[in-house]
């Protein structure tokens, strides 16, 4: 019963997040602790060294955020002597995840760095690693039942609130701080989308009062973004702005933006693209881009996990910042962001 | 000279996976002796890991010999997997059994009867079902995942252990074993080899062929309801995401284990050794401590090469 508890626990919580939250908050509710607060310090690095610990990076799937999450986790395990033996994605199949660790742990890593794929399936996937007491640090999610720090040493995610926050006050900059939007948001129980999409909506009902939401609509399917956002310019054809969930809606969102030949309506989404950032450093309907720093997630998670192996005491919840990427400072943004140069499209524009 | 001979006589194509097991085992071994490879830990992990994909091969194996296909499993694991969550939700352990079972050998029997008697070519009718049945999975509990609290049933079907030996090794030996002598020694095998080999034939000499087309696709089903019985087990939690990757790895095991894609040809046993190697493959890559890109890279050549000196051989 436990694990049903915990669950309904989990998405209850989830639910309060969605409709109250000012800030980001964990997904048991816990307070957010800043990344740049959670560092191993000079003075650790030689006593970590001796210790020959080594850590597998378990992740969901593959994409440039993974590899940039990558990035920083290796970075700092190389800074602290620590070897990287295992690297999976699972490719979003809750058995390929249970079967990597299973496997991962033949080399018995002292850490574990991982995105549980959800709460329910992963409760009994991370079960071994955590009975064989290796240091979890989980990206964005929980899996259902963990306690803090018995089992796990942090979580660690983007600041979601804030995301969502920079990605309304950016909108309102660029419409003038007056006018109409429409409000895309991602129509499922996911608790980073649903964070990201209620910030947006609060900040523009709070902090920006001559500008309204006229138009909300749910997506569920990537694919529908197009004639989603065709039928919201029919209804409403003086949108000053549409804030897109997330890049890959946004790139059919534009697409719709250009067959009716709207050169006004403004564009704010989430995640960098390349598509997306092309269309805003050629100054079109995209106004900016926030990004998460997902190299800074990887080190804090490394950093997390090591604190935690040291024994000293790890915040349970901690965030990376959020970055407002515009056309002026889309190459510093990219490399922030993803630890990459940006694609030579967005430098020779 | 005589080993020449016996070279010559050797059936490459029924041996190629016997080889290729060996080889890939050896290989491994030698250069992971040090990274936990070995282990009877590891080794067996692989075998609990490949056990849902083994059941499924072993359904495979049927269609593919008896000259159909089914895509459609993937899709019915799910189904099987959720059926089974939901009943155990508010029933005993023999409600999640029978639903699981049940919606594989229904949605197997669906098949069947498309196939079979409206004379529907296997490859579009899966193909569409496939489809239809992901969608089902996704419906049936709106993208949830749901937990599966029953002990016993996790025991039976999962992480449970039977003299110390654990419950997925022995489905899977079990599941051989009855599969072998179905496909080998029963009359039931004889007439799919038969009709896979030339369905013209063997219904002049007699053989029902639209009852043995309903049947191996209804078996396929069943064996795709108690993959999804050992996932839900294994992972204590269904979701409709299961079973999705499965597809692939299946049919690379069976082809790579010796049965052929047309029909008339086909071993269980090569079967199990094909899936083991998939799982041996995946493993190895692992503790090889390679990037990501390169496991895909390394696993699509290996497979590729398997399955290119199966099909060789079978297509003279």
């Amino acid at each position: 019963m436990s694990l049903v508890k915990h669950t309904l626990a989990i998405l209850a919580l989830l639910g309060l997040v969605a409709s109250a939250g000012a800030e980001t908050i964990g997904p048991g509710g816990e307070e957010a602790t800043p990344s740049s607060t959670v560092v191993v310090g000079d003075e650790k690095v030689a006593m970590v060294q001796a210790k020959r610990y080594s850590a597998a990076l378990l992740w969901h799937d593959q994409s440039d955020f993974v590899n940039a999450v990558t990035a920083g986790a290796s970075d700092e395990f190389e800074r602290l002597g620590i070897e990287v033996v295992a690297v999976t994605s699972a490719g979003f199949d809750a058995a390929k995840q249970r079967s990597d660790i299973e496997t991962a742990l033949a080399k018995n890593p002292d850490i574990i760095l991982s995105l549980p794929l959800d709460p329910v399936t992963s409760a009994a996937a991370f079960e071994e690693a955590k009975e064989a007491g290796v240091a979890l640090t989980f990206l964005s999610n929980l899996p259902a039942g963990y306690e803090h720090p018995k089992d796990y040493a942090a979580i660690v995610t983007d600041d979601l609130f804030q995301m969502g926050k920079q990605a309304a006050d950016a909108l309102a900059e660029a419409m003038g701080g007056e006018g109409t939007v429409g409000w895309i948001f991602h129509d499922a129980a996911y608790y980073v989308t649903n964070q990201r999409d209620n910030a947006f909506k609060t900040t523009i009902e709070n902090d920006h009062p001559n500008i309204s939401i006229v138009a909300e609509q749910g997506i569920a399917d990537p694919a529908r973004a197009e004639e989603i956002a065709n039928a919201m310019l029919l209804k409403h054809p003086d949108l000053g702005g549409i804030y897109v969930t997330w890049a890959g809606p946004a790139e059919g969102v534009l697409a719709a933006l250009r067959a009716n030949g709207n050169d006004s309506t403004k564009i704010v989404t989430l995640d960098l693209s390349e598509p997306i950032a092309l269309d805003m450093v050629r100054g079109g309907n995209v106004a900016a881009i926030v990004a998460d720093e997902a190299y800074e997630l990887g080190r804090a998670m490394a950093a997390s996990a090591v604190l935690d192996l040291v024994g000293e005491e790890v915040p349970p919840f901690v965030v990376a910042p959020a970055i407002t990427v515009k056309a002026a400072n889309v190459v510093e943004g990219w490399k922030r962001s993803l630890n990459i140069d940006p694609p030579a499209s967005l430098t020779s524009n | 000279m005589a080993a020449l001979s016996w070279i010559k006589r050797l059936d490459l194509q029924r041996s190629v996976i016997y080889f290729g097991f060996l080889a890939i085992f050896l290989f491994f071994a030698a250069t992971l002796h040090d990274d936990g490879f070995l282990t009877t830990r590891n080794l067996t992990n692989i075998v609990l890991q490949t056990a849902p994909a083994t059941i499924m091969a072993i359904g495979l194996v049927f269609a593919l010999s008896a000259g159909e296909i089914d895509l459609s499993f993937g899709s019915i694991v799910a189904v099987s997997a959720l059926a089974a969550a939901v009943a155990m939700q508010n029933g005993p352990m023999v409600f999640g059994v029978i639903a699981g079972l049940g919606a594989g050998v229904l949605i197997g029997a669906f098949n069947g009867v498309l196939v079979a008697y409206l004379r529907l070519p296997s490859f579009l009718v899966t193909l569409a079902t496939l489809g239809l049945f992901a969608g089902i999975a996704r419906s049936m509990t709106d993208l949830r995942s749901i937990p599966v609290i029953n002990d016993t049933f996790t025991g039976f079907f999962g992480s449970g252990k039977l003299l110390g030996v654990p419950s997925l090794v022995i489905w899977t030996v079990a599941a051989v074993a009855a599969g072998h002598v179905l496909y080998r020694h029963s009359r039931f095998g004889a007439h799919v080899l038969a009709v896979g080999d030339n369905a013209r034939a063997a219904q002049v000499s007699g053989i029902k062929v639209p009852r043995i087309r309903l049947m191996v696709l209804t078996l396929c089903g069943a064996t795709a309801g108690l993959a999804g019985l050992l996932y839900a087990g294994r992972l204590q939690a269904a979701k409709y995401t299961l079973g999705e990757s499965d597809l692939m790895t299946v049919i690379a095991a069976v082809i790579v284990g010796g049965t052929a894609l047309n029909g008339g040809k086909g071993s269980i046993i090569g079967a199990l050794l094909g899936s083991l190697m998939m799982g041996m493959l995946n493993n190895g890559l692992i503790l090889m401590g390679l990037k990501v890109s390169d496991q895909m890279i390394v696993r699509g050549v290996i497979i590729l090469v398997a399955v290119a000196v199966s099909l060789r051989d079978t297509r003279r």
